[in-house]
């Protein structure tokens, strides 16, 4: 028994004691198979999921090196079980192969009897073509996306060597004018060129986009972005101007009010997914170019319709970008089989700790119903019950309360419920950005905002991706979706770009007490206290009522 | 000493040394315990008996066995000893050590120059011991004397004009190797291809007219070469057989190719260092599955099938429950079951439930619950991988039924423990190697269940944590031979020692980085639930498990003082704030036991009934000003409300709260399932002892009672009844030697008779014996016979 930093436990997770001196070696060791699921200040946990394990042999890892890492590692005998699970789920990938055959594209099985077993399933029958010999069978080229993903669920996932179209060339370079790419953004890129397709996993504020940038640098060929709406959108625009050689006139825009296409074409989803008697009449943007290379920002965002398109789109490279792999629609697995394997992963507070992002202070503030909605709440609807609680009087007169608190900092008012936010907007004096709120509009008050003239905005939701408002230090959640983590990783990410004075930036979250709202606050909250960030609770009575900043109790 | 006449005889003879070893070697034999030697004898004689010991047997044993008994003929000939050893093929050296096992088991008897098998273990072997068929006076024995006399001609031999003369002179012929060769010199190489397919057996060969009268003049065929020349003979219109005597002189005058008495070597597939870690995880993992079986069946044991057995969805559930797959489900259930930790509960509605002998072994610490399950596995005569197939009437097994015993299980269960016990610490080797480690060890025993039965015990082993990565860990081996302290011993120290504090974090989890020691355990089993286990134990704390540890009496502080005291790292603020909420809403509303209620809308005569001494007995409390609660039954209110000379009205019945706190199922106390082995148990060292004293004292009085006899010289003797089976062996033993024998017997008018008769044969319930008096030859049955001795 060694005395190792490392626990095993029956159900597939690793803890990992974070104050052990072996434990940067074992966080290493462990990292290529296991996803890290929570990160609080103690203990970190890992778990063992079959996708991990496939990942880690897709990055050349193999089951010997991942029962030594464990068995190394780990402070108490590993049970047998879980070794044998672990070699066992980490030998079927790879037993079958997509491979290039001329301009045929070929199943390949190393073991004939998988073979045999996948081909007798119904979903594998219609995707693949004539025999050719007792180990390969040909595959349509337009199936190759979906056949991976049937082949995933069957828990045969295909190792895919059958390469990438290069697209049409198209000089690209990244232009580290006045900045330069950071390392962990290089290895990022790095990670997902040699891997060819993939997901690189990198907290809100980390610069997804310059990873972006870089990989289109390495692609140097055109390139489709696609995003989750049209600020979005502008975004990445200005950013690739930026960041790199591209010129305006190369740089297209695709969304519902231009249609450009040009030789990097940002698209939004929503765009490609609008549907008119029953077509997508946006499809062929996908095949309006030889695109060498699809970016996928938010990728744990990507809506159903889109995963099918991309199931086309296997020849290209693809690269995704995401804050969290964790999806509420638990599609995980598609996102492994359609875009690739995770490539690259940071843990938030590792970055931080290097002063790429800032760092944050949460705060849950809670409110006590007053007595006449808290009757109104006990009696209504289950489905009106979120609603109510969550849009209570109370908070608006918290909300302002914090606000005046902490004059000058940049703040952001975020909600769910328009009606409260107009509430909220009226009381506080300032500007609401809602689904409603024309592009233009939103534009100038984001820029009014950025440039310091507007020291508030309320916003809904449409304000929780890819915004980039990198000197907001304040926010203030009121409602949400529901128990929505990845909202609330989004909602904190708005405030970690890296301040020019350094400070820490405050996200309070207000939450009526003894509701639905505060089960819901839980549930959100898991995300970010298992990556490490701890949420101080005060209660609305006991905030100061005017000065500096409210300190957790 | 003069030779032994008998199995009785030479058993007789024995020291008692050698006689428990008999006893201990063949448990059956000393259970019920034998009056005397000649009654052990005759057990022993018994084909059940001898078939037991024959099953036993290993490979080179079996060998030699069969090796006697194909010299050793029908006519149940001696064999002297150097002839045994020439027809084991190997030194004397290697055949004498099996030899001197065979008659320790009383399978053989007789000195080392008269060493004659047991007629028993004979007829157990079959027609073709070690693949010889009759021999050559049996095998042309059923010729006419005509075609006899036309053998001795084709084979040149002078006719003595008596056919059993003639049969001698041909066997003398066939039967020596120089003569065969010469007479095979001239076969047509068809024909010695032919007895070259028989030699090694199978002896006997199916053709059509195998009976054909053939002379070597008209012999066309290859194989009608070899039946004109008596070198095969007819065993039926369909078949010939090679006579067992030409076969052994083919076989250069041995009967067995090659003595196997080396065990097939196991080859070292794997070595790891890590095994012992491995397999200890494991065992701890195997304990908690079948505690949270335990817990599963005590709250809703599941139903007992009508055919027996548990169902398959109630065998998914817990497999779902277990999070394993339906095999290994199956093997839990089993094995709790084994243990005797469940069992069926015996009530009308028959549910498997937990036993109150699980509540003890709950209360064990890990080691020594482990050692209770291996153990129990180790014996067991269960076969849980048999679940799910389907058995004569085709429907599938289910796991707790009664057709799961397989007596080879235990046997095999252990040699492979033992096989894999006997490479260095840290080896593995191959199924197949273990398989035919078995197959040596108790080639007839093992059966054709036996491929299985060692893969399962890999299977099972490795789930149970004996095993580990394919090889035995140290507590497996531990098992095989130290009482269950000893072996939790072993296996204590491979587990993580115990810890006494947790880990609290923000995100409401506490860690227990190992083992936790009892009393932090449980406190914090109530106040958070557990959500991953292994090695480390997290706990989370949700606003219910808070609740729940509160419903205990426990109020904030105490929670946090615990925690305080159980925790190495400061109490997290969001941790505190849950309590602290939980606390705030605890009991805001509040829920009791009344066993009726008394209500009025006149409050004082509410009040009027409360201050009355004679309503004290119901224990009534106010609750609101227009109700109170009792803690009688309405019917006791009712009446004392009425002697006090109140008018109350009955209210319906659904004003009754009773709250009943959950039962835990229990079986009555449960004995542990007995392995069904087929074995008696094996006897105490203590009980051989008595048992040969007891064979001693039987002697001396049968002697005593011969001796008696003999002075009342041709008198017949007062015959005790005999049982059967001793009679018969009597019978044989006095037909193979030729000898008279009294027997007693009831006459149709059922008077006992007492005459000398010499037996010839006894077969099929029938004893055909010569009349010493008269000289006839009388045909008895057996089971009119009620006695025998020896004249």
């Amino acid at each position: 028994m060694t005395d190792g930093p490392l626990i095993v436990q029956s159900d597939k997770t690793l803890l990992l004691e974070v104050d052990h001196p072996t434990s940067a070696a074992a966080r290493k060791a462990i990292a290529p198979f296991a996803e890290l699921e929570r990160a609080p200040e103690h203990v970190h946990t890992y778990r063992i999921t079959p996708l991990g394990l496939w990942n880690a042999r897709a990055a050349g890892h193999d089951a010997e090196q991942v029962v030594d890492a464990l068995i190394e590692h780990s402070r108490y005998p590993v049970p047998h079980a879980l070794l044998v699970d672990v070699a066992e789920t980490m030998d079927r990938y790879g037993r079958l192969r997509l491979e290039k055959d001329g301009d045929r594209l070929v199943l390949h099985a190393t073991d004939v009897p998988v073979l045999e077993e996948v081909l007798r399933s119904k979903k594998v029958a219609p995707l693949v073509g004539e025999r050719l010999d007792r180990e390969s069978v040909l595959v349509h080229p337009s199936e190759r996306g979906n056949l991976k993903q049937v082949l995933l669920k069957l828990g045969w996932p295909a190792e895919d060597l059958a390469g990438y179209v290069d697209g049409e060339a198209h000089p690209i370079e990244l232009d580290e004018d006045g900045w330069a790419i950071r390392p962990y953004q290089q290895q990022a890129v790095d990670g997902f060129w040699d891997g060819g397709s993939g997901v690189v996993v990198l907290p809100c504020g980390a610069g997804k986009t310059i990873v972006g940038a870089g990989a289109m640098a390495k692609a140097k060929a055109t390139t489709l972005v696609l995003v989750t709406n049209t600020v979005s959108a502008r975004q990445w625009r200005s950013e690739l101007l930026k960041r790199t050689s591209l010129t305006e006139d190369e740089i297209g825009e695709y969304t519902g009010s231009k249609k450009e296409v040009r030789p990097v074409t940002i698209a939004t989803y929503q765009v490609l997914t609008t549907r008119r008697k029953g077509v997508y009449p946006h499809l062929e943007l996908l095949d309006a170019r030889d695109w060498g290379l699809v970016v996928y920002d938010e990728v744990h965002l990507l809506p159903a319709p889109i995963f099918r398109m991309t199931a086309d789109l296997q020849a290209r490279r693809r690269l995704g970008l995401t804050a969290t792999l964790v999806r509420e629609d638990g599609r995980e697995g598609e996102v492994f089989s359609l875009i690739g394997p995770k490539r690259f992963d940071a843990p938030w507070k590792d970055i931080e700790a290097q002063g790429w992002i800032a760092p944050a202070d949460c705060v849950e503030v809670r409110v006590t119903l007053p007595d006449g909605e808290r009757l109104a709440y006990a009696t209504a609807e289950p489905e009106e019950k979120y609603r109510l609680c969550a849009t209570s009087s109370s908070k608006t007169r918290v909300v302002e309360q914090l606000v005046r608190a902490n004059p000058g900092e940049q703040t952001l008012v975020i909600g769910q419920y328009l009606d409260q936010l107009a509430e909220i907007g009226e009381h506080l004096d300032a500007p609401v950005i809602t689904g409603e709120t024309s592009v233009a509009e939103r534009q100038r008050l984001f820029d009014a905002f950025r440039a310091g003239d507007i020291h508030v905005l309320v916003v809904s939701k449409v304000a929780n991706f890819s915004i980039d408002l990198p000197e907001a230090s304040l926010a203030v959640q009121v409602s949400g979706s529901f128990g929505s983590r990845q909202e609330e990783a989004q909602r904190l990410g708005r405030l970690l770009r890296p301040k020019a004075d350094g400070r820490t930036a405050r996200f309070y979250t207000v939450v009526a007490r003894d509701t639905v709202d505060a089960d819901f606050a839980a549930h959100r909250q898991r995300f970010l206290a298992e990556q490490g960030y701890a949420y101080s609770i005060v209660d609305a009575d006991d905030l100061p009522h005017a000065g500096s900043a409210a300190a957790g109790a | 000493m003069p030779a032994p006449r008998s199995l009785a005889d030479d058993l007789r003879s024995r020291d008692d040394a050698t006689l428990a070893e008999l006893l201990a070697g063949r448990p059956d034999l000393a259970a019920p315990v034998p009056g005397d030697t000649a009654s052990l004898a005759a057990r022993a004689s018994t084909r059940v008996s001898a078939q037991r010991a024959v099953d036993r047997l290993s490979t080179p044993q079996l060998q030699v066995l069969e090796a006697l008994v194909a010299l050793s003929g029908s006519t149940a000939d001696p064999v002297a000893l150097p002839a045994l050893v020439r027809a084991c093929s190997a030194p004397r050296a290697r055949v004498l050590p099996h030899v001197r096992h065979l008659h320790t088991l009383a399978l053989a008897w007789g000195p080392d120059a008269a060493l004659r098998p047991v007629r028993a273990a004979a007829d157990v072997l079959g027609p073709t011991p070690a693949g010889l068929g009759a021999t050559l006076r049996e095998a042309h024995g059923t010729r006419s004397p005509a075609r006899i006399r036309d053998l001795v001609e084709d084979l040149g031999l002078a006719g003595t004009g008596d056919p059993v003369g003639d049969l001698d002179a041909v066997a003398a012929l066939l039967a020596d190797p120089a003569r065969l060769a010469e007479l095979l010199a001239d076969a047509p190489p068809a024909s010695r291809e032919l007895l070259d397919r028989l030699t090694w057996g199978p002896p006997t060969g199916a053709v059509p007219g195998a009976d054909r009268a053939i002379r070597t003049a008209e012999a066309g065929s290859p194989l009608e070469w070899l039946l004109a020349r008596g070198l095969l003979a007819a065993a039926g219109p369909g078949h010939v057989v090679l006579p067992r005597e030409v076969a052994v002189a083919l076989r250069g005058g041995a009967v067995l190719a090659r003595l196997d008495d080396e065990p097939p070597a196991l080859a070292r597939t794997r070595h790891s260092p890590h095994v012992d870690g491995a397999a200890a995880g494991q065992a701890a993992e195997a304990v908690r599955l079948v505690e949270a079986l335990l817990t599963a069946w005590s709250a809703a044991p599941p139903p007992v099938l009508r055919a027996g057995g548990l169902g398959v969805r109630e065998l998914k559930r817990l497999g779902d429950r277990l999070e394993v797959d339906a095999d290994q489900a199956a093997f839990w259930a089993e094995l709790a079951r084994a243990a005797g930790l469940v069992a069926d509960d015996g009530e009308a509605d028959a549910a498997w439930a937990p036993t109150p002998a699980s509540d003890d072994w709950l209360d064990l610490p890990v080691p020594q619950r482990w050692a209770e399950l291996a153990g129990a596995w180790l014996r067991t005569s269960r076969v849980p991988g048999l679940v799910g197939e389907k058995d004569a009437r085709g429907s599938a097994r289910t796991a707790l039924s009664d057709d799961l015993d397989r007596t080879a299980a235990a046997p095999v269960r252990r040699m492979v423990l033992e096989a894999l016990a006997s490479l260095d610490p840290g080896e593995a080797t191959s199924e197949t190697a273990l398989l035919d480690r078995v197959r040596w060890q108790a080639p007839r025993r093992v059966g054709a269940l036996a491929p299985r039965l060692v893969a399962w015990t890999l299977r099972e082993g490795a789930w149970l944590g004996a095993l580990g990565l394919g090889a035995v860990a140290e507590h497996g081996r531990a098992l095989l031979d130290q009482p269950p302290a000893d072996v939790a011993e072993v296996l204590r120290r491979l587990l993580p020692e115990p810890v006494e504090q947790v880990l609290l974090q923000a995100d409401l989890t506490a860690i227990a980085p190992g083992p936790l020691v009892h009393p932090v355990a449980a406190e914090l089993a109530l106040a958070a639930d557990v959500d991953s286990r292994g090695g480390a134990t997290v706990y989370r704390f949700t606003p219910s498990s808070v609740r729940r540890v509160m419903d205990l009496g426990r109020s904030a502080d105490d929670v946090l003082a615990f925690l305080r005291g159980a925790s190495a790292t400061p109490v997290p603020q969001a941790l505190e704030v849950l309590v602290r909420d939980v606390a705030r809403r605890h009991g805001r509303l509040r829920v009791g036991t009344a066993s009726s209620y008394l209500r009025s809308d006149d409050e004082a005569a509410l009040a009027e009934v409360l201050a009355a001494r004679a309503a004290a007995p119901l224990r009534l409390r106010r609750l609101a000003p227009t109700v109170a609660a009792a803690q009688a039954d309405p019917a006791t209110v009712l009446d004392v409300l009425r002697s006090m000379g109140m008018a109350p009205a009955v209210e319906g019945d659904d004003g009754d709260v009773v709250v009943r706190s959950p039962t835990a199922r229990r079986t009555p106390p449960r004995q542990v399932p007995r392995p069904v082995t087929g074995e008696p148990p094996t006897p105490s060292a203590e009980t051989v002892t008595a048992v040969v004293a007891g064979l001693r004292s039987g002697d001396s009085e049968a002697v005593r009672r011969a001796q008696a006899e003999a002075d009342g010289t041709g008198e017949p003797p007062q015959l005790t009844a005999t049982d059967p089976a001793s009679a018969l062996a009597a019978l044989r033993d006095a037909a193979a030697q030729g000898r008279a024998v009294w027997v007693g017997m009831s006459d149709a008018a059922g008077r006992l008779t007492v005459r000398q008769y010499s037996p010839v044969a006894v077969d099929g319930g029938l004893v055909t014996a010569l009349d010493a008096t008269s000289g006839q030859v009388r045909t008895m049955s057996v089971h009119r016979i009620s006695g025998v001795a020896p004249a």
